[in-house]
Parts: structure tokens; sequence; C-alpha cells
């Protein structure tokens, strides 16, 4: 709960973030159910790709990670992991924006990620054991639970809506 | 039996008129032996400009192919797009109205949802099998709108390099919402932002992509730049996307029902990557005169290094490049249409839906610019079995390739539609002098009085264009396009009287747009 917290919190203000760049232009053109339906694929799609990181996270737990049998540890692992892995996502995104970038962005992505797991996988598994840090990720991740409580049902508004707009 | 009112008795009327009308201008054409209801097949081009076409005397053999189609065909001197990029220009072609009034007019827009059933497919009606593909995203989502009345309604990824854009398809009753979230907005497709909205799958969306642009196997001999690529990342290729459309037209043509089909296609849009063959076809065209960078050219910072002009000579050489190697496909797709007897049933109608502009310091479309480059289109049609050319040399614009349908396919005309059937397809005499409009209001919210925007209006010899709401004062310039084909002299100080009397009727126009805010 308190991992999947941070990876809603990271996703979904994210989409928001990036939208308010678009929201100008989109109200030059597109009316109030217009936009409040792009909201709505926005939002159904955030929530997939909440549940993928998810997925990986228990993926990562149920293998490299399985060694670690410290169950108290898994809160903080995946909250490191997930919170490094969407960072270079998003910084990523950020750094290389020019579709003209497309070759540096391919060549640079082996190098990227390479460094990402070496560096993330040991350090989420050290960090993890360490009280201090592991109290300060769980109490930034309780803070983080108040999104679940929006992001969720309106995820859940939004899925219904895409749903009746496409079977009926 | 209903009675007949007098309304009833009007439209039946006006439809028998219309009918009667359209019949004798078919058989001006010499249409004997022709189906009821003939086949459209309609391709589009991308950003073709009739300036860059040597079947309209441009000084390099671009378009050999389309010369040897126009043999048979009629061919329209002065066609106008009424819009300057995709979505203004292909919205007007496809629901006969103007940008100010059907409001597809930014990056991305769609038409006021009062006037979507007003277009090509909804009207011509289940008579017809309908089928649309359109590889520039943003034509896609116009008729994405009215998904219902389109049988077989293709991916923009077809016939591409890319398996792509699954998603999209899940979403077959609101393609043009789902369309602006998922294309423009979450993955940023069609390049409107930089930043895709959604971080993990817009990541791993952006990282096929980039793969798919740079990967050796599509850096070959042919091709040493790459092949083209669309909408910011559907890669493809020429020759197998008119394949794709050689063989979507012969399997609609194997089934009972008479079909339109509506083929967008993304060459030449650039970013021109001609395979290499075409890339040294010709040589420098040093007879195009220099124009001074325009006031409102906001990309002039950006293109400063280039002052000069060799980037846009390079660019424009390009362009050309890819015009001819379009043009080589689309000879091939005639021949092979020809050789199945499809076109003795059909009618074939090559166009675009804007042009380009390479000049005043400006590459591209889209922007304020209203001149001949980026607004005269190419515009020929092949009736089923003609066998001689005609010229139509009076001014049209392509709000009047709806109505024209409408006449073919024997459908009344909606009131709301702006557009008059083209000369050639109806006894009604060509007028010389009617106003052809064109309208960017990209700047301006669609729910509110056009009073930023650039507005064009050729009327006979002459082409006034009107920027408003760019500088506090409107700028006007005035063309003598007889005499001054180039734009290169703005008359609108010397001859004041056509000035204000063209002014006056173009405000007037603008008048008549805006009182539906009143």
């Amino acid at each position: 709960m308190k991992a999947y917290a941070v990876i809603v919190f990271l996703i979904y203000s994210w989409t928001l973030l990036v939208s308010f760049y678009r929201f100008p232009s989109w109200i030059l053109y597109l009316t109030v159910n217009q936009i409040l339906t792009v909201y709505a694929y926005n939002f159904s799609l955030n929530f997939l790709e909440s549940v993928f990181i998810l997925g990986g996270v228990f993926l990562l737990d149920w293998t490299v990670f399985l060694i670690l049998k410290e169950k108290n540890e898994f809160a903080a692992r995946s909250i490191i992991v997930s919170t490094v892995v969407l960072a270079s996502v998003m910084g990523r995104l950020f750094l290389f924006q020019d579709y003209n970038e497309a070759p540096a962005f391919v060549e640079s992505e082996p190098q990227w990620w390479g460094i990402i797991a070496l560096l993330t996988l040991p350090g989420a598994a050290l960090l993890a054991k360490v009280q201090r840090v592991r109290t300060a990720l769980e109490n930034f991740a309780e803070r983080a639970v108040v999104f679940l409580y929006i992001y969720l049902p309106v995820s859940f508004i939004a899925l219904l809506a895409v749903g009746v707009r496409n079977l009926f | 039996m209903k009675n007949i009112t007098r309304r009833d008795f009007l439209k039946i009327t006006g439809a028998t008129l219309a009918g009667a009308t359209i019949s004798r201008g078919l058989r001006a054409l010499s249409l004997s032996g022709v189906p009821a209801r003939p086949n459209i097949i309609f391709i589009v081009m991308d950003a073709f400009s009739a300036r860059h076409a040597s079947l309209y005397g441009y000084q390099q053999p671009t378009t050999p192919n389309i010369e040897s189609f126009a043999q048979n065909s009629t061919v329209y001197h002065r066609h106008y797009s009424a819009g300057n990029f995709t979505p203004s220009g292909t919205a007007s072609m496809l629901t006969g109205m103007l940008p100010w009034k059907h409001g597809a007019v930014a990056g991305g827009g769609l038409v006021r949802e009062r006037f979507v059933s007003n277009n090509i497919f909804s009207l011509l009606g289940s008579d017809y099998y309908r089928f649309a593909f359109a590889q520039n995203t943003w034509a896609d989502r116009l008729i994405g709108q009215y998904p219902q009345d389109v049988e077989r309604f293709l991916s923009p990824f077809a016939y591409s390099r890319m398996d792509g854009s699954p998603l999209l398809l899940n979403f077959p009753r609101d393609r043009a919402l789902a369309s602006t979230s998922i294309n423009d907005f979450l993955f940023s497709l069609d390049g409107t932002q930089k930043i895709p909205g959604s971080s993990v799958f817009g990541y791993l969306s952006k990282s096929e992509r980039a793969r798919a642009s740079t990967s050796e196997e599509y850096i070959t001999k042919s091709y040493p730049k790459g092949f083209p690529v669309a909408m910011n990342g559907i890669v493809y290729r020429n020759e197998e996307i008119y394949d794709g459309v050689y063989k979507e037209i012969k399997a609609l043509n194997e089934q009972s029902d008479p079909f339109i089909a509506y083929f967008h296609l993304f060459s030449p849009h650039g970013e021109f990557k001609p395979r290499n063959d075409y890339r040294k076809l010709f040589s420098e065209n040093k007879s195009l005169p220099q124009k001074q960078n325009h006031p409102l050219n906001v990309f002039d910072k950006d293109l400063a290094p280039y002052k000069g002009g060799d980037f846009l000579r390079n660019q424009r050489n390009l362009y050309d490049s890819l015009i001819a190697q379009v043009d080589d496909e689309f000879g091939k797709l005639v021949k092979h249409l020809q050789e199945d007897g499809i076109l003795d049933n059909s009618y074939l109608i090559l166009t675009s839906d804007h042009g380009e502009l390479f000049e005043r310091g400006f590459w591209g479309h889209g922007d304020v610019f209203m001149y001949e480059g980026v607004l005269r289109i190419p515009l020929v049609i092949r009736a089923p079995g003609q066998t001689k050319r005609q010229d139509i040399f009076s001014p049209t614009s392509n709000i009047d390739i709806l109505p024209t349908l409408l006449a073919i396919a024997g459908k009344p005309i909606p009131p709301e539609t702006t557009g008059k059937a083209l000369p050639g397809f109806t006894n009604e005499p060509a007028d010389s002098s009617r106003p052809i409009i064109a309208v960017h209001g990209r700047d301006n919210s669609i729910f509110a009085p056009l009073k930023k925007a650039a507005v064009s209006m050729r009327k006979g010899e002459y082409k006034i264009i009107v920027y408003l709401g760019y500088t506090s004062e409107p700028i006007y310039e005035l063309y003598d396009l007889e005499n001054d084909p180039e734009e290169l002299n703005n008359i609108s100080n010397k001859d004041v009287k056509t000035l204000s009397a063209l002014k006056d009727e173009l405000l007037q126009y603008l008048q008549e747009s805006n009182k539906m805010f009143s």
C-alpha cells in the first residue's frame, strides 16, 4: 500500500504537471466535456501504468530480492526502486525532448539503465536495512497515501467513463 | 400515405433539380456506361503544393506521372485549400465549410460538435461502403469524430514499419478524443508537445519509435538518412504505403457495394526523406526569386543562421525530390487500377490538404502565412471512363469537394455547406469572380469571435491578406496574381481602391462568421 501510494503519486503527478502546459491550448479548441474525456483517458492509462510498475516491484521482490527475507524492508526497498526508476524515466524524457535527439536517446539507453540497475538494486537492499532511512521513507509514503484516496476513485470514474463511451 | 408538406415538396424539388443538373454535367464528360453510383477513390497527398508540381508549370519535372494521368482527367488550375495546415485544410474538404465555421483551426483541432455530421462519409450514407486511412494523426482524428460512419477505418500505423497504436484501435467508438489523449498528449506522437504526458508507457513508446527510426534496418543504401517518419514517430516507406493503397482498393472493388475510399497519405510532408535515387534528381532551382523575410515570421530567429536561403533551397530540393518519388508511386498505382479496370467504374481524385512554403525566411506550413505556396493545391479528377482532358481555370476551393461528391452520388447538399459543386460537374457557368477564402485561426479560441487570425481572399486576379490581432493595427497585403504570381509586390498602398473594396467584402464575411457567437 505504501509503495503503491508513492508510485501513484509520481505517475499521476507527472501527467497532471505536463497537462498544465497543454491546458491553455486545449481550452482554445476543446469543450469542457471533451477536456474531461481527455482526462478520463489520461487517468485510465495512469492507473494501468501504476499497476504495471507495482507488478514490476513485486516481480523484483520475488526474483532479485528473494534472498532478502526481511519482509519489513519490502516497503522501503520498493519505494527506493520505484522512485529511482520513475525519476530516471522522467529525467530522460525531460533531457531528450527533441525528436532529432533520437540517436543519442537510443545510444545512451543501455549505459543509463545498466548504471541505474547496478546502483539501485544493491543500494535499495542496503538502504532498506537502515532503520532511519526506512522510517523516513515510510513516513513519506504514509503522507502519499492521501493521493491514493483521491486518484484511485477518480481513476475508477475515468475507467467507467471510457468504458461507457466505447461500449454504448 | 403520409401527406406531403410544403417543406417536403421543396426538398424533393431541390433534390430533383440538383440531380438533373449533375446528370447533365456528367453527360458533358461523355460518361456513358457509368454505373449509377460509381466508386470514389480519394488520394490526399499531405502538404503537396501546386506551386511545386510541373503539372502546373513548375520548372523542375516533379510530376510526369500526374501529368500523364491528367491527360484523361479534369485539371483544376486555381484550386485552393481553405486552411494552411492539416486540421483546417482537411476539415474544410470533408465538411464543405470554411475553417471559421467548422472550427478545426488548432493543431489537433476538431470540428464543432453541431457540424460533425456534415461530412462526406456521413452524408454519402450507407449506400456506400466507406473506407478511411489517414497516416496523419490529425486527419485520422477528424474522421474519428464519426467512426460509426466509416465501415473500415485503418490505424495511422497501417502499412508502416511500426506495429503500433494498438491502444487507439481499442477505442473505435471514441477515436477522436482517445487520439487527442493517447496520440497527442500521453505519447506526444503528433509533435505538438515534446514531453509525453504518460511517464511509463510514454517512455516505452518513445523508446520504441526512437529505436525504429535509428535502427540499422531502416538506414539502408536506398535510404541513407533513414525512412520517412510521419507525425513524430511512424516510420514508413512510400513503396509499401502505395502497395497497401492498391491492395485496399482492389479488395474494396471485389465487393458488390459502391465504395468511397479516403487515403490521406503523409508524403510529401516533411521531414523530407526521399529515396536515394531521387535525392540528386534536381539541380538547384536558381530561377526562383529571393523574397524578403516577413515581419511576422516568428521562426526568423531560429532560421537566422540560414539567412541567404541555403537552408530553404536545400529543403526545397528535397521536397521536390520527394514529390517526384511520390509521383512515381502514384503513376504505378494508376497503372494497376487501369489494368484491373477499376478506373472504369470509379472516380479517382488527387488532391492535398494544404501546400508548403519555402520563402520569406520560413519553411513549412500552419503559421500565419497565406501565400500561394501554402494555399494552392493540386486537384485532378478522373471520372469513370473519362477520355478527354478538361482544364478549369476559374478559382475553386477545397470546400467544393463535398458538394461535388454529394452531387455525384445524387445526394442533397445540406444547407450548412458553404462550398459549391466544382465546375465540370455542374452546368452552372464557372464564376471567375467568386471569392475564395482561406483562414488561419489557430491563435484564436474557437468559442469566441475571430479576432486574432490571418485571412486571405482571392477574387478575380487579386488576392488580399489580412493579419488581424498580431499587431496593434491590422496589416493588409494586396497582390495582383495575374501579373505578380510570386506575390513579390504588395500593392496595398498603390491600388487603394481595390484594397478598400476587397477589404470591405472580406471584413463583411468575417463579421457574418462571427455572428454565430452573438
